[in-house]
């Protein structure tokens, strides 16, 4: 029922918002806020404007990424839905979201919602907005000390999700296709071999168990991180066969190709995370009675946002900005940057606070070896950030020579470094954890505009908070 | 010359980039031309205990303990044996809390440890979380710490050392860790050997010392390792 609570919270979030427009200012996360403060159902009371669906994209990676291919692919086919961009995916975000769709009676003017949802979230989430299809992308360790334990993360995460919603998994991740096991309302998307699957993984595996019955789980080969074909000798439990399937890929200079049964798809997402990300876009697509054609198109015409692979033209050449946030996400970036076979010059900003993680041991569960093993291709590191001494001790014991090491704190100071001394062969990657990467763009952007070079094909999306 | 160092149950017990420990022994006797093997050893796998010089166990979740206890029982005469001989012994979280007497879960049930050690374990009601400074015999340790169970040693066994920043064994006595023989059991990852060099060469000494080596560690470009503990320090100790 809505309540006085909920109009003061309403309105204090919209004049929030407009004030914030007044300013020149973007963002839902601070309207969200002063709503959620205000009435702590905000979300309750707002969910039954979107009577069309609500879309819940969950996991520890490709959130954001799949969120955004599904938007662009929806915007495409001309549809109309709540967004909650830039990665605000907590209670407040979501809520922001949720109020800038609405008039200031409460009515919203799209009846779609598209959410991204934190995974400590989900629960409360669930609770109140009843998604009518979940996406759930796959479980790798993140962050521990902000969850405590990837177990207690997954079992919170699946106990949420109600009966009735259509639960859209990776069938390649165990850990993920485990939620629907022995569940009638599932879709599976998955990969078939790519050219780099291996029947042996160096990289860390969280399911080395069976979900359902806690023997070893055996695999016929990895795609990375734990996803591949894995069984159990001693449940039935298996990779379930996906009804969205990849059956060839290829990892183009300039972008990734793939098909699903006879269609061709295209993007210029690099790496096999993202073939994922685009692949549980496709699926939720399909379930919406998306055409073919607006998919394919608005896959091919995503333009990657806030360091998502993001590339900057810079009078010095070109650079791309990629965000680092745990070990399956950094091992298939430094898979990405060495798979271009020529000289890379690095800068890494790592920092630990809150949003970081504050425990940066996941640095050594990151394959630096790999890079190690390829040291004659690594021109210079550039150690950045709060934790600048700690990447470069880590890239030390990985097996770069120390004389490549360059410690500096400062951002500008690193961008400066990382710049002065970049030869036109080379391929230069600008690597910041999630509290560095704003500040970064936003460096690289002003060193971009500061000379007037334009950004052709290569629209920024603008301001975060 | 060259040493034998056992990582046990990097399967289960691996939640806190404990590998790095593990490069930092390989790395640091490689630098001084003392080659190292390697070995992986988890539940039911063959070990000789005598042939080991470094024994690693890492920290991962309470889940497992059972399933490790059970296992290291069955080893513990032979486990015994080499630590009488001076075995070396690096134990982090679970893995140090598995040597002592029992670990006492939130709803009061007693899980037996392998009782090496005088030490017990009491599941806390909050996670003790953050970085932590121990000022030792040794000079300063700097580490990141994440346990909910709190360790108290008995009164014949010593700390490793006093916490300056952070909750240490169990929050209240400022004792951390535990030295007992040439066995080391702490809470500090982060991981912890990388960033306190002067700790790693300590375990290498006494390991080469075991084999009858004497000569002192050559020293080595030490460099970034310093910076990095530093940095640590100057954040965490305000002046």
């Amino acid at each position: 029922m809505r309540t006085w609570n909920f109009w003061l919270a309403l309105w204090t979030g919209k004049i929030a918002a407009f004030t914030l427009k007044l300013l020149g200012k973007s963002g839902t996360t601070l309207p969200g806020f002063l709503a959620y403060r205000l009435d702590r159902d905000i979300i309750k009371h707002l969910i039954p404007s979107f009577s069309d669906g609500i879309i819940m994209i969950t996991g520890t990676n490709g959130k954001t990424t799949t969120a955004n291919l599904l938007a662009n692919i929806l915007k495409t086919a001309g549809k109309k839905f709540a967004f909650n961009q830039a990665g605000a995916n907590l209670v407040t975000g979501i809520a922001g979201a949720l109020l800038q769709s609405c008039n200031w009676k409460g009515k919203s003017g799209v009846r779609l919602a598209l959410l991204e949802v934190d995974e400590a979230t989900v629960p409360k989430f669930c609770t109140e907005a009843n998604p009518d299809i979940a996406v759930v992308t796959n479980f790798f360790r993140d962050q521990l000390d902000r969850y405590g334990e990837l177990d207690t993360t997954i079992r919170l995460v699946k106990d949420a999700l109600p009966e009735k919603t259509l639960l859209i998994l990776n069938a390649d991740d165990p850990l993920v296709a485990y939620f629907g096991f022995e569940r009638s309302r599932v879709q599976y998307y998955g990969v078939d071999r790519t050219p780099d699957s291996q029947t042996e993984s160096r990289e860390i595996r969280e399911a080395k168990f069976c979900p359902n019955c806690g023997q070893t789980l055996e695999y016929e080969f990895f795609h990375y991180g734990q996803l591949g074909f894995y069984y159990c000798h001693n449940c039935s439990f298996k990779r379930p066969q996906p009804n969205v399937l990849v059956n060839r890929v290829s990892q183009e200079p300039d972008c990734l190709k793939f098909s699903i049964a006879s269609d061709t798809y295209l993007t210029v997402l690099q790496g096999y995370y993202n073939l994922y990300n685009s692949l549980a876009a496709i699926t939720v697509a399909r379930q919406l009675n998306i055409s073919q054609k607006d998919i394919e198109v608005g896959l091919r015409e995503f333009i990657p946002q806030a360091g998502r692979m993001e590339r900057f033209n810079l009078p010095e050449g070109d650079l791309i900005l990629i965000l680092v946030k745990n070990p399956a996400g950094f091992n298939q970036v430094i898979r990405t940057i060495l798979a271009y076979s020529k000289n890379v010059r690095l800068l890494i900003a790592i920092n630990d606070l809150a949003a970081d993680g504050r425990d940066i041991s996941w640095l050594w569960d990151v394959d630096f070896e790999y890079l190690g093993n390829n040291e004659r291709m690594v021109y210079q590191v550039v150690c950045s950030g709060l934790r600048a001494e700690e990447i470069a001790l880590r890239l030390k014991y990985a097996g770069i020579n120390s004389e490549k090491l360059v410690i500096e704190h400062s951002l500008e100071n690193a961008v400066g470094i990382l710049l002065g001394n970049r030869k036109i062969d080379e391929n230069v990657f600008v690597l910041p954890t999630y509290t560095n990467l704003f500040p970064m763009r936003k460096l690289l952007q002003s060193r971009a505009e500061s000379v007037k070079i334009s950004h052709s094909g290569n629209k920024v999306v603008s301001s975060e908070e | 010359m060259n040493l034998n160092i056992c990582h046990l149950y990097p399967d289960l017990l691996d939640l806190y980039g404990d590998r790095g420990n593990i490069l930092a022994l390989s790395a640091r006797s490689c630098w001084r031309g003392i080659e190292t093997v390697v070995q992986r050893a988890s539940l039911g796998d063959k070990l000789d205990f005598h042939n080991i010089d470094i024994l690693f166990i890492g920290g991962g979740s309470n889940r497992e303990q059972n399933l490790l206890v059970q296992d290291l029982m069955r080893r513990k005469t032979d486990l015994q044996a080499a630590i009488e001989d001076g075995l070396v012994m690096l134990t982090i979280c679970e893995g140090y809390q598995l040597l002592g007497q029992y670990y006492q879960t939130a709803e009061g049930k007693k899980i037996p440890g392998l009782g090496i050690l005088d030490l017990w374990t009491i599941a806390g009601p909050k996670r003790m979380i953050g970085n932590v400074v121990v000022e030792t015999p040794l000079g300063t340790l700097v580490g990141f710490e994440n346990h909910s169970g709190k360790t108290y040693l008995g009164s014949g066994l010593e700390s490793l050392g006093k916490v300056l920043v952070g909750y240490g064994n169990n929050g209240q006595d400022k004792t951390e860790g535990v030295r007992c023989k040439n066995i080391f059991g702490t809470y500090l990852h982060g991981p912890l050997l990388p960033k306190n060099p002067d700790f790693a060469d300590l375990l290498l000494q006494l390991a080469l010392k075991r084999r009858g080596y004497i000569e002192q560690l050559g020293l080595l470009d030490d460099n970034i390792e310093r910076l990095a503990h530093q940095a640590m320090l100057k954040k965490l100790i305000k002046n």
